[in-house]
């Protein structure tokens, strides 16, 4: 069901959502297995036995209840007494309260099924007619016991006048038959359903047939007595009808019904019961299936833990040397990575060594081209000098002899006025001049950029010392003049400065770096700005470029060591990472902003006096 | 310097630097000689060489804008017959092979220069210039077959580089492979080349030497360097000495190669067909090496092969 391992999928969100999702629909599986069981078991239980028994036993009581108002109404019928009419009416109150039990209440059988309703109805209906037949008949009984004991007892007072005027001859046989009629009167007047009415008749006739040759009295007494006769037998018949008629309701077959009908719809009930009862059996006989497979998953589960624990705990025996071993590899990895890198660094000074030996060459070898050129035709033109030199001395020295004719001194100073004219004299002196102020211009220049060398390199300072960072930077230019002229123009903006504690040299190489830098970022013609300012404990430094900038992606990694951007063999991506070591060796932080397509600016900042003296030997292969 | 130049017509050279005092000092040095141009830059003396021809343009590599081989490569386009010199300070490798290939120059003058050499090598320059301007004023003539197709001698230690070459090239060009320079030497003996495509070193052994020599004596052969071990120092000998027509790197391109060959080949009959061409591809005799050595020896079989190429042809 849902204990099943969730199947390897490849990509790992769908993963994720049905692990999260698995407790809570484990959760709701386990709430609806619940929930079907308590279901299926409160099926089960809704037969409920005691209901069941109180109603059956609610019937009876209604059934004996009936009977004893049967009974009741049947001694109403042939006793006058106030206790039993009592009876009668505790059995109605009682057969009431049953009656109403059987509607309403816990025991209620209304609304079980329309079976049971009709038949309730029908039984209810009788019965509340039984107690209108009830009523009528007691309160006529009162009426007609009263009259029927009036009668019973006059009868015998009548038969009395009736012997007494009877004549002698007949006196016996009319006494016999009266007294039998006073027996079988009562007998009438008695018995709950009496049988005698003929033999009364009969009795009657007997005398009547007496009666010819009786006295008037005889027949009137006679008649009277007949009369009182039917009056009993009347009176008798009716409440024996009356009582017949109430007890002739059909109360017990239709209870009976009523009884049936509860029992099948019992029996229904009973029926669907006992389904459910099947349902939860197979129920309980699935989740007992799921049990054991849940339990046999564990089981393999557990195995498997074991197994896994076992090879964990071998492994951790073997750990040790494992991590030895790596260990070892490891420090093997970093010696040879340390090597490499410290031939990188190596590599990378070379290379922009060699840039910055290439640019001071040309700055050096045009100066120098010209100075050395300039002094090769100086000397030439001396030659043209000299002998004009020669020719106007000779001229002079004719001059000065007396013996000397004027034809050979107008010859030797026409010779030296040709020389001079033919070598063009005062221009080529004044040119010489020119090319002699060329030729200091280039040796000033050249002289300036050895100077400058040696500023940047400080090869002739103590390691560590108080540097103006001022000089630095002009140092650092002037350096990489040649890659900026013509083409950008710095702006700068230098504050006056106190003297920092630094490696002026590693110094000199982040400003070199920072400018060749943005000199490479500019195509075409740009700006460099580089303002300085004192803080309150250091200098800062920025330097801005309006060349290319760059993405946030490269600006995050520009200090990684073997980041770079340019293409493969151009660039050993350390002078950057090499800018942000030294700086950090200093104590001094380093940002950088770029908006791409605007340019860069980096921005340094130095502290004034290092926390520690010495030099890490880490840096040590960089300075310059 | 060279007597033969018309005195009427002076040549006209053409000098280019940023730094205006390399041009006074030049002044000084050539005044008298020739007519005389002056241009601060590369598009200063693009815009003066659409209006006026020269004979010889001498430039510096390194000024603003454009570079002295970026001039001299548009100048090719627009004055064809203008000898290029280049006068540079400091030596870019990929520079100085774009040079070479691109602008075809006639030398390269390392700064700072001497007097003597500057004024020779553009005296030089002028005549080849004029020769070639006679050659041109002659009428073009399109190049035609003599006989039998010269070939293409290639000399390497890697004996796989001439196969790969003939692959590149196809059978209609004959491809002949020397492993030493004795080798070389022997088969140009023998065969009729027209273009050695060599390496810088051959078991090492500089090839310059040989280059040169032959360029000395047989001014007609075109040589072609292919190397993967490309410096500044040797490429300038290599033009200066050996006139070397192109020089490119391993590993070979097709396409590279065969337009490098075939051009080389082109060369080669145009210089065969109008000698006076010969002067523009003149060399700097490189210095001798004593007689005894073997490489002396090889120069002197060298320079007996020139009746040897002279029959052939």
């Amino acid at each position: 069901m849902n204990g099943r391992p969730n199947t390897v999928r490849k990509d790992g969100d769908p993963q994720m959502t049905w692990r999260k999702l698995l407790p809570p629909l484990a959760l709701l599986l386990a709430a609806g297995a619940i929930g079907l069981l308590a279901f299926l078991a409160q099926r089960t239980q809704a037969v409920d036995n005691t209901l069941h028994l109180q109603r059956l036993h609610q019937i009876r009581v209604v059934d004996a209840l009936d009977v004893g108002l049967n009974r009741a109404v049947t001694q109403v019928g042939v006793s006058t007494m106030v206790n039993v009419t009592n009876d009668r009416a505790t059995t109605t109150a009682q057969l009431g309260d049953a009656l109403n039990a059987l509607e309403q209440g816990p025991t209620s059988l209304r609304g079980l099924s329309p079976a049971l309703d009709q038949a309730l109805d029908t039984f209810l209906d009788t019965v509340e007619s039984k107690f209108e037949l009830a009523f009528d008949f007691e309160a006529r009984n009162i009426l007609v016991n009263q009259r029927l004991i009036a009668g019973i007892d006059a009868v015998p007072v009548m038969a009395d006048a009736v012997l007494a005027a009877a004549d002698t001859a007949t006196h016996d046989m009319v006494a016999g038959l009266l007294r039998q009629l006073r027996t079988e009167v009562n007998t009438f007047g008695v018995v709950q359903t009496p049988v005698n009415e003929d033999r009364i008749h009969a009795l009657l006739t007997q005398l009547d047939a007496l009666a010819p040759g009786q006295s008037e009295a005889f027949v009137g007494a006679l008649r009277s007595l007949r009369a009182r006769s039917a009056d009993v037998i009347a009176d008798k018949q009716e409440l024996v009808g009356r009582l017949g008629n109430f007890l002739a309701r059909p109360t017990a077959p239709q209870l009976h019904a009523v009884e049936q009908a509860y029992m099948d719809w019992h029996g229904t009930q009973v029926a669907v019961a006992n389904q459910y009862r099947s349902w939860l059996a197979a129920y309980a006989a699935i989740l007992l299936l799921v049990l054991a497979w849940l339990g046999l998953r564990l089981r393999r589960s557990y195995r498997d833990l074991d197994r896994a624990n076992a090879e964990l705990s071998h492994a951790n025996e073997h750990l040790e040397e494992q991590v030895d071993a790596r260990t070892h590899d490891l420090q093997a990895a970093l010696k040879e990575l340390q090597a490499s890198q410290a031939q990188l660094i190596q590599s990378e000074k070379m290379a922009s060594l060699g840039q910055m030996v290439a640019g001071v060459a040309h700055e050096i070898n045009t100066p120098l081209g010209y100075a050395r050129s300039n002094a090769e035709i100086v000397r030439t033109s001396l030659a043209d000098i000299r002998s004009l030199v020669d020719a106007q001395s000779r001229a002079l020295n004719l001059l000065t002899q007396d013996d000397a004719s004027d034809d050979d001194i107008a010859q030797s100073v026409a010779a030296a006025q040709g020389i001079a004219e033919s070598i063009g004299a005062s221009e080529l002196v004044d040119e010489l001049d020119t090319l002699l102020g060329d030729t200091d211009h280039g040796l000033a220049q050249i002289s300036d950029l050895v100077g400058s060398l040696k500023d940047f390199s400080r090869v002739d300072r103590s390691r560590t010392d108080l540097f103006d960072v001022n000089d630095g930077l002009e140092a650092a230019l002037k350096i990489c003049h040649n890659q900026l002229k013509h083409r950008i123009e710095v702006v700068k903006s230098y504050a006056q400065l106190p003297a920092i504690e630094c490696s002026p040299s590693q110094l000199n190489q982040v400003f070199l770096n920072l400018f060749n830098n943005a000199a490479q970022a500019i195509e075409g013609e740009g700006k460099l700005y580089i303002h300085t300012a004192p803080g309150p404990r250091g200098v800062a430094i920025r330097i801005l470029d309006t060349g290319s900038g760059m993405a946030e992606d490269v600006r995050a990694r520009i200090f990684e060591p073997f980041f770079t951007t340019k293409p493969v063999g151009k660039g050993t991506g350390l002078g950057l990472s090499i800018v942000f070591r030294i700086i950090e060796d200093h104590g001094g932080h380093i940002d950088v902003r770029s908006t791409p397509g605007k340019g860069s600016e980096f921005a340094i900042h130095l502290p004034l006096k290092q926390a520690r003296p010495e030099t890490p030997p880490a840096t040590e292969a960089l300075a310059a | 310097m060279n007597e033969t130049a018309e005195p009427t017509a002076r040549a006209r050279v053409l000098f280019v630097d940023d730094e205006p005092r390399v041009l006074t000092t030049m002044r000084m040095l050539f005044r008298n000689r020739y007519e005389l141009h002056f241009s601060e830059s590369g598009a200063k003396a693009l815009d003066f060489l659409r209006s006026t021809p020269v004979d010889v343009i001498v430039s510096d590599q390194r000024m603003p804008g454009m570079t002295g081989i970026e001039l001299l490569r548009a100048a090719r386009e627009l004055n064809p017959d203008a000898m290029r010199i280049l006068l540079t300070g400091y030596s870019d490798l990929n520079a100085i092979i774009g040079s070479i290939n691109e602008g075809e120059i006639f030398r390269f003058v390392n700064k700072p220069w001497s007097n003597e050499d500057l004024t020779q090598t553009v005296a030089r320059a002028v005549t080849a210039a004029r020769a070639s301007a006679d050659a041109t004023r002659a009428g073009d003539t399109t190049p035609t077959s003599l006989g039998a197709e010269p070939g293409i001698l290639v000399v390497d230690d890697d004996p796989r580089v001439p196969a790969q070459i003939q692959s590149i090239l196809g059978d209609a060009i004959r491809v002949l492979s020397a492993t030493s320079m004795d080798d070389a030497v022997s088969t140009l003996e023998r065969e009729r080349i027209g273009v050695v495509v060599s390496d810088t070193r051959v078991q090492d052994q500089a090839v310059i030497g040989l280059i040169s020599t032959l360029k000395q004596h047989h001014p007609e052969l075109v040589s072609v360097i292919l190397t993967e071990r490309a410096d500044a120092g040797t490429a300038i000998d290599l033009i200066n000495q050996g006139q070397i027509y192109r020089f490119i790197t391993k590993p070979l391109h097709e396409s590279q190669c065969k337009i490098t060959v075939s051009s080389a080949l082109r060369q080669h009959q145009r210089l065969s067909q109008a000698p006076q061409l010969l002067q523009r591809y003149e060399v700097v005799a490189a210095p001798e090496p004593a007689p005894a050595s073997t490489t002396g020896r090889l120069m002197d079989r060298i320079r007996s092969l020139r009746s040897v190429v002279k029959r052939l042809m």
